[in-house]
């Protein structure tokens, strides 16, 4: 049953990672949400929000949810005036979540247009339903490159690692500015890179962490089969081999450029926490969801190395040398991870003062082989998510 | 005893089989060097090579001929060597020796049980005929007239002529012609068969040009003439012996009957040109049985060319002088990958214009599978492969040597070279299992293909693909892969260049069902060309038609471009056929319609028996 005291609440972003994961747990604490969304292909939002449900297994809160069809790129939400008039009239707060997360310089227009010229349809619409909060989901490192200590505070960064982290920066500094004229609360919510459920291992998206550990796995398993049904030529050239403790040997350096941590929290922490700030939060505020006990590539690489049953992988810290000498796996892995690489190796500190005293000095689990395993497994289980609805 | 097949027999495989024989005449050639149908080589007339026993046995099946002392001999030709099965099934994934088994226990059992051979009569007109040619190279046997009745052109009906004709020298044709003229005879010009709007089957007479197969080169002018029965294959073997290539067309189709009706062009008309631009001289019969020289001052001007649809032919080609073109030992093949049509086609433009390359041509994914695979099925899965995984929905095939091939390294643009080609050829069994695919989509996204790029690429390719002949041979017929992995194991076929001087990929494409291209020369316009495209998608739809883009090869310097659209049908189905004979008066009244309104755009129908013309007057006058 929808429990009335709660604020009826327009999501953006629903059919996505954390937007999927935060709608589910709205739903289960009673919440009446209103996805704002599109259909994709042959798939309306409703039958694709009705698929995540039932993915999370809450079907039954489907009755809890409406699911109205918008392009925020266009006025009224591209709806009819009607229903829109009727929308700004039932909606309490807005979560927008929605956006694009590649990092992909090639697609910059692409990027911008999701994460900035998309706001001002929400926003107006935030206006018009005279909301009393906006929460907007960041990100971490709108706080830019050349910097140690973030603060939760507007971001001034004028370099960014990729188009994503500049879109995110400059959509916060719009969402304020419209917020702030319009006397709308705003809560900025910035997580740092989140994986799967630290619990269930579950998860829709499979890229950031997963992506190193996948694109390890790829490497691995060629040279596997090179190995048990070729001859294993291919293999012996690059000083690949089985051990005698029936490891793989597979000598891979990945260089980083200095020392720093992964900055990584799980999606159930981002959900609890970002819940947490919605209920706890009374004025604007910025919030940062990071993990204060960030771990390092070492230990990714040595529980890799542990659950695939590989040796060889070792990480260095320090420029790759001008006259190295890089084997196919390892020049194929740099490529790899070059998007990634900055977050690899991070040196800079968050500061969660914010964040605490709204979530109750809620923290993230410290990534533990356990839950790197769980989480791994789960993404083998369902291909790296191509089989994920299967 | 019945003289022609029972119902039962219909619903076979051998009747199957021999109905969808798709008049290709790629059996008369030794295009997988497993040799040629020994009986067709030996008696020359369609009917002994397999394509002619597939026509005969669906003639027999469907009580349209009987059994004649030259089915008798025609049956009993076929010692079932297999030669037939390696080339129908390399095409079109048929295997025609069941049908020559078929028919010859048919032809057998019905001797046997002491059926009533036909012997046909001979007459007045088969006897001048044979006084002109010799008895062997004429007759008037039905089991020989069925075999002419089809060409490759299937939406035309078939015909059943009255006699067939092979001459040997252009003495015997004057002869021949005269004769004709003087009995008021009607008779039509046979190469191998090869157009598509059926010109090749007639009443009356067939004159098959297939005993004139001399090639003679003079290398010290760079050419080499050659009689009209020399197919584009064969000449071009010898040719590369030499050291040197011509331009040609399909590989089973005869040069002569091929500039005749419209022209070569190839991938390599990118620099060797079309029409004029591939030979020096030609020799002719004319209409009253007179010779005359293409080069005589006097001679009719071959080399205008008239805006108009159904031209006259100009009279019967007897032997024309091919142009020779040098080769580099540093050739080599590459496809460079597309997102879409627009940036393949600037690419195209760029290359043709700035003279990169010796061959160019845009093809799609439905193009690129279907030659890639071995059988039907596995095309399906790669084209989606291709196109969801790969996002290589366009790739440009460029032959060039290093200079070029550097050059396009130095533009930027990545492509898989001849190493990484032959990788994906021979490791496309396990392309289909490759679930790493879906990573190497992801390393596109900042720079589409900067895999390509990475240097040790080629090796984790091969490496994850273990690509090897046998592997390939495992997704044919069992009986059929020690002859298969033999062929994968040598260069020729997976060599890019070799593949595209021979025109061998394209020979797949009809694999799946027949097709008819819509034929269009016009200016690289991409607006032009996308929209064009778009148009012949709706034609297709409203006709519920299978079709898909076939091809663009840029011409003169980048300033126009050939442009192939396919539509497929099955020829079986009448209903079909009636889709496609629509589509095909519709695709060309919108080819009329653009070339009244640009004045750049030029239909292929139009271009029909002026081959002979310059380049410059068909594609700007």
């Amino acid at each position: 049953m929808p429990d009335k005291s709660k604020p009826t609440i327009a999501l953006t972003g629903a059919t996505g990672f954390l937007g999927s994961h935060l709608m589910a747990s709205l739903l289960s604490k009673g919440y009446k949400i209103i996805v704002l969304g599109r259909s994709v292909k042959d798939e309306s939002l409703y039958e694709r929000i009705s698929r995540l449900l039932k993915w999370f297994g809450i079907e039954k809160c489907l009755r809890l949810i409406t699911c109205i069809e918008t392009d925020l790129s266009l006025d009224n939400l591209g709806i009819e005036n009607t229903e829109y008039l009727y929308l700004c009239s039932i909606v309490d707060s807005v979560i927008h979540c929605a956006s694009d997360t590649s990092f992909s310089e090639n697609k910059r227009e692409k990027v911008m247009a999701a994460n900035i010229n998309n706001l001002k349809g929400i926003l107006e619409f935030s206006k018009n339903a005279h909301v009393g909060f906006f929460h907007y989901i960041s990100t971490a490192y709108v706080a830019g490159s050349g910097i140690t200590y973030c603060k939760e505070i507007p971001s001034t960064a004028k370099s960014f690692t990729n188009v994503y982290e500049e879109s995110k920066a400059t959509a916060e500094n719009i969402i304020s500015g419209f917020c702030q004229k319009n006397s709308i609360n705003l809560s900025i919510i910035r997580p740092s890179i989140v994986y799967g459920d630290s619990q269930s291992g579950r998860s829709l998206k499979f890229n950031a962490l997963y992506f190193p550990v996948r694109s390890a796995q790829t490497i691995r398993d060629i040279y596997l089969n090179d190995l048990h049904n070729n001859g294993g030529l291919k293999a012996a050239k690059n000083g690949i081999f089985i051990d005698k403790d029936g490891y793989l040997f597979l000598p891979l350096k990945i260089y980083l450029p200095h020392e720093g941590d992964l900055n990584i929290i799980p999606v159930d922490y981002f959900v609890n926490a970002t819940i947490k700030i919605i209920e706890n939060s009374s004025e604007s505020g910025i919030y940062h969801l990071t993990n204060e006990n960030p771990t390092t590539m070492k230990i990714v690489a040595k529980y890799y190395e542990q659950l695939m049953k590989v040796r060889g992988v070792e990480i260095i810290y320090g420029s790759l040398p001008h006259n190295a000498l890089r084997n196919p796996p390892e020049e194929l892995f740099d490529r790899f991870i070059e998007p990634y690489r900055p977050y690899l190796s991070d040196s800079r500190v968050f500061d969660k003062t914010n964040a605490n005293l709204a979530t109750d000095n809620l923290k993230p689990p410290g990534f533990t082989f356990d839950i790197f395993k769980t989480c791994m497994e789960y993404a083998i289980s369902v291909n790296w998510g191509a089989s994920i609805f299967e | 005893m019945k003289n022609n097949l029972n119902e039962s027999d219909k619903s076979n495989l051998p009747y199957e089989t021999a109905r969808n024989c798709r008049h290709y005449a790629m059996c008369k050639i030794d295009f997988l060097g497993s040799g040629v149908c020994s009986s067709g080589l030996e008696k020359h007339f369609v009917s002994y090579y397999p394509q002619g026993r597939m026509i005969l046995y669906e003639a027999l099946a469907e009580d349209k001929i009987q059994i004649t002392e030259k089915c008798v001999q025609i049956a009993d030709s076929c010692n079932l060597c297999g030669k037939c099965d390696y080339q129908c099934y390399f095409l079109n994934e048929m295997r025609p020796t069941k049908v020559m088994e078929a028919l010859k226990n048919h032809v057998e059992t019905f001797v046997k049980n002491g059926g009533k051979i036909k012997i046909p009569q001979k007459d007045r007109i088969l006897t001048e005929i044979q006084k002109i040619v010799g008895a062997d190279w004429a007759t008037n046997d039905e089991a020989i007239t069925a075999t002419y009745s089809h060409d490759l052109s299937a939406i035309s009906d078939p015909k059943f002529p009255d006699y067939i004709v092979m001459p040997d020298s252009k003495e015997e044709i004057v002869s021949l012609v005269k004769l004709f003229i003087k009995e008021n005879i009607q008779y039509t010009i046979r190469g191998n068969g090869q157009n598509l709007l059926g010109f090749a089957v007639n009443e009356g007479v067939i004159v098959d040009l297939n005993r004139m197969k001399s090639i003679d080169f003079d290398e010290k002018n760079w050419l080499v003439k050659i009689g009209p029965g020399v197919a584009a294959f064969d000449l071009q073997k010898q040719a590369q012996k030499r050291g040197y290539r011509i331009n040609a067309a399909e590989p089973a189709a005869l040069l002569c009957a091929n500039i005749m009706c419209s022209g070569i062009m190839s991938t390599f008309s990118t620099t060797y040109g079309i029409n004029a631009d591939n030979f020096i001289n030609a020799e002719f019969i004319d209409k009253e049985g007179s010779v005359f020289n293409l080069n005589d001052i006097s001679s009719p001007n071959l080399y205008s060319y008239k805006n108009l649809q159904h031209n006259e032919s100009p009279g019967i080609c007897v032997s024309a002088s091919i142009r020779l073109h040098p080769v580099t030992n540093d050739e080599k093949g590459i496809l460079v990958p597309f997102e879409n049509l627009n940036s393949a086609l600037d690419f195209i433009r760029d290359c043709s214009v700035r003279h990169i390359g010796l061959a160019l041509g845009v093809v799609g994914a439905e193009y690129i599978s279907t030659f890639l695979s071995p059988t039907k099925k596995m095309s399906a899965e790669i084209k989606s492969i291709f196109i969801d995984k790969l996002n290589i929905p366009w790739l440009v095939v460029v032959i060039g040597d290093k200079y070029a091939i550097n050059t396009i390294t130095e533009m930027g643009f990545p492509f898989f070279d001849q190493n990484l080609f032959t990788s994906l050829y021979l490791g496309l069994p396990s392309l289909k299992k490759a679930d790493w695919l879906d990573l190497v989509k992801e390393l596109s996204d900042d720079e589409p293909y900067s895999y390509l790029k990475i240097k040790s690429f080629a090796e984790l390719f091969e490496t994850a693909l273990s690509p090897s002949a046998a592997l390939y041979a495992k997704e044919v017929d069992p009986e059929l892969r020690p002859f298969f992995e033999k062929l994968f194991s040598g260069k020729e076929m997976t060599d890019l260049v070799w593949l595209n001087m021979y025109r061998i990929m394209s020979t797949r494409l009809g694999r799946k069902n027949p097709f008819l291209p819509a034929l269009i020369y016009l200016p690289i316009d991409n607006n032009l060309i996308i929209e064009l495209s778009e148009k012949f998608r709706l034609i297709a739809e409203k006709h519920q038609v299978d079709h898909d883009f076939g091809f663009i090869t840029p011409i003169d310097n980048g300033k126009r471009c050939i442009f192939e659209y396919d539509f497929f049908y099955n020829y079986n189905d009448k209903d079909d056929i009636q889709r496609i004979r629509n589509v095909a008066a519709e695709a060309n009244m919108l080819i009329d319609d653009y070339s009244v309104r640009t004045g750049t755009v030029k239909g292929h129908p139009y271009v029909l028996y002026q081959g002979f013309c310059r380049k410059e007057n068909l594609l700007y006058s």
